[in-house]
């Protein structure tokens, strides 16, 4: 099986023309919204193409280094707008297209606190979105906004395409759906090829030779603008020289199955996913609904993204063996946008470890055992630090510290961000974990961000919505956290401070807020609880304490006003 | 049984409700808890037993179950 397989290439500019003459026989699959029919492009389809939207881009005024935003859904005119821009040096940045029910509004206002943060050039958006923004009259968006029909009408302009060096910035993805303050980590063409290089090596451990080696074939269905879906499958298979059948996430989320189908068809296979997607697979798919699956190929089944749950793995091998799925297939990974995507692996191919969580230790995940997420990819070193930074013994739980050649260059244009995740060149990840035997095990997170289905979403987004309708914000504060609940993995919780006592009253606001909180974020709340003034915890300086309120949750010592709402 | 009825048992069975709980005010998100991969298996759903199709940009106009009827039996 083994192929002949060029030096790694020096950043992702030349992984394309790489691909384009080294795989010729391979490409890209792209599946419609609904996952019935594809369109294949093979590697010099698919850079010509790029090529081709580059050019259009020159002609449009794009400069090196202007940023270019693409919020379109999984689509071949995604792939040529996104790879377009990386080869004419722009600095591409893919946006979540926008939830599939409501939410048009909220979409609007996410794309212009991206506008404001990162000054693009243009913005890459569907007629659609595009006739919304002008209904509302959203001026900074409609200055830079335009359309693939529009960018297709373009002439191409046959300009010789610049030669990024490796330290130069690729591409910037963005850290979380938040509307209030969007992060873009920027990412270097060396980080990104060597976490690509690192992981095909960490992904074929088991196997004993790198993944490009053995595999043919990637079948994923994450959203291009989620690291995992960008650089761990899309990237990962241009390089790689694999065979990838790309389905829309919405595709996957309406059938499951059709996922499960293409991993059996197209040969030796790996593929990513996180835990909710495993989830998904168990939940949807009935025995009856299981017969005819042959899953015998998949080789490596990567789960990553948000916390890998015991459970959930359990009950997918139990489900999905009998159709030829190995168990020793399953392995957890663990990483972030900030180290371009996966810093560490579970190389030992025996499939889920776990430990016990150490005597007096505080999971805020809510699990009792621990899946190992195993050993630091190459040339990286994962440190468990106390808050001091002092460096922490073998089972001792504290932040995980990382240093390698993936982590990430900084915010974009945002240096008190960068200031804060970034010392003496080390990243610090805010999640809470211990090692053991070289191996890391993740327990919680530090910050308060909140991850519901591989997401992250930022409080004080939820808080605001909360506020937006009791009022509140000054004395009246909101606080919002996720907790674990079974195998469903995280959901958001908010508690509401207020002055009002009547139960009808309270039960009219709580559905103001679940219906605000909803139409804004496509989430549903899953505890609504008011407390009286002064009840949330906060620091002197009147900062909400979600952790030390999100404790008192969990262990029932929040007071509850009663309402009528039967949740 | 009409497109509506049609409709309304699709939402019952995606989000776990009863049909005859499916006041047309309520909130998909919100109120029948159907959060995004519901959401799109909603969507398929619907368009697999009523043999219609439903664009983006509709589906991003449906807040509630009304929008839902609305979009069948357009005015």
């Amino acid at each position: 099986m083994a192929r002949l397989f060029p030096a790694p290439p020096s950043t992702l500019t030349s992984a394309l023309s790489r691909a384009a003459v080294h795989f010729p026989n391979r490409g890209v699959s792209v599946f419609d919204s609904r996952g019935r029919a594809h369109h294949r492009r093979s590697y010099p389809e698919v850079f010509a193409a790029a090529q081709q939207a580059a050019g259009c881009w020159v002609a449009g005024g794009v400069e090196p280094g202007d940023r270019v935003l693409v919020s379109l859904p999984t689509s071949w005119a995604f792939l040529d707008a996104w790879l377009g821009a990386l080869l004419c040096g722009a600095l591409p940045l893919a946006v979540a297209p926008g939830a599939a029910l409501g939410a048009g509004a909220s979409q609007i206002r996410k794309i212009e606190a991206l506008v404001d943060r990162l000054d693009p050039r243009r913005v890459l958006v569907t007629a659609g979105f595009r006739r919304s923004a002008e209904a509302a009259e959203a001026a900074r968006i409609l200055a830079v906004a335009t359309t693939p029909e529009e960018i297709a009408a373009q002439t191409s302009a046959s300009s010789v395409l610049p030669t990024p060096e490796p330290s130069d910035i690729a591409f910037l993805q963005l850290t979380s759906g938040s509307t209030g303050h969007p992060r873009a980590v920027s990412i270097p063409h060396r980080a990104a090829v060597h976490n690509i290089m690192s992981s095909d090596q960490a992904i074929g451990a088991p196997q004993g030779s790198p993944a490009h080696e053995w595999a043919e074939t990637m079948v994923a269905w994450l959203p291009l603008h989620h690291d995992m879906g960008l650089v761990g499958t899309l990237f990962q298979s241009i390089v790689g020289g694999l065979d990838l059948w790309l389905l829309p996430p919405g595709a996957f989320l309406a059938r499951p199955r059709k996922w499960l189908e293409h991993l059996g068809q197209h040969g030796t296979a790996f593929a990513p996913a996180p835990n909710f997607g495993y989830q998904l697979c168990v939940e949807r798919l009935d025995a009856a609904s299981r017969v005819g699956l042959d899953l015998s190929n998949w080789r490596a089944a990567m789960t990553g993204a948000e916390m890998v749950r015991p459970e959930t793995v359990a009950a997918f091998c139990e489900a999905f063996t009998p159709y030829g799925f190995r168990p020793e297939a399953i392995r957890p990974c663990y990483g972030m946008a900030e180290g371009t995507l996966a810093l560490t692996f579970d190389i030992k191919g025996e499939g889920m470890r776990t430990r016990p969580l150490p005597q007096g230790a505080d999971s805020s995940a809510g699990l009792n055992e621990i899946v190992c997420v195993g050993e630091p990819i190459a040339d990286t070193e994962v440190h468990i630090v106390d808050a001091g930074g002092r460096p922490l013994a073998d089972g001792e739980i504290g932040e995980v510290v990382v240093c390698g050649p993936s982590i990430f260059a900084g915010y974009f244009n945002d240096p008190e961000a960068t200031a804060e995740s970034l010392r003496d060149g080390r990243l610090w990840t805010g999640d809470l974990g211990f090692l053991h035997e070289g191996e890391l095990y993740i327990t919680g997170r530090l910050k308060d961000v909140l991850i519901v289905r591989g997401s992250n979403l930022m409080p004080h987004e939820i808080e605001w919505l909360a506020e937006s309708v009791t009022g509140g914000g000054g004395a009246l504060r909101t606080g919002a956290f996720s907790v674990a609940r079974g195998a469903a993995g995280e959901e958001p919780v908010v508690v509401v401070e207020v002055n009002e006592r009547e139960p009808e009253k309270l039960r009219a606001m709580g559905q103001e807020i679940r219906s605000n909180i909803g139409r804004t974020l496509s989430l549903p709340v899953a505890d609504l609880v008011f407390v009286r003034r002064g009840r949330i915890p906060k620091t002197t300086s009147g900062k909400v304490q979600r952790r030390a309120l999100r404790d008192q949750y969990l262990r029932g010592e929040i007071e509850r006003l009663e309402t009528t709402d039967e949740n | 049984m009409d497109m509506t009825q049609k409709a309304l048992n699709v939402v019952a069975k995606v989000s776990g409700k009863d049909v005859a709980a499916l006041q047309p005010e309520l909130e998909l998100v919100a109120d029948l808890g159907i959060d995004s991969p519901k959401a799109l298996q909603l969507l398929l759903d619907l368009e697999e037993e009523l043999d219609i199709e439903i664009s983006d940009e509709d589906a991003a106009k449906m807040d509630t179950v009304g929008d839902v009827l609305a979009f069948l039996n357009p005015a």
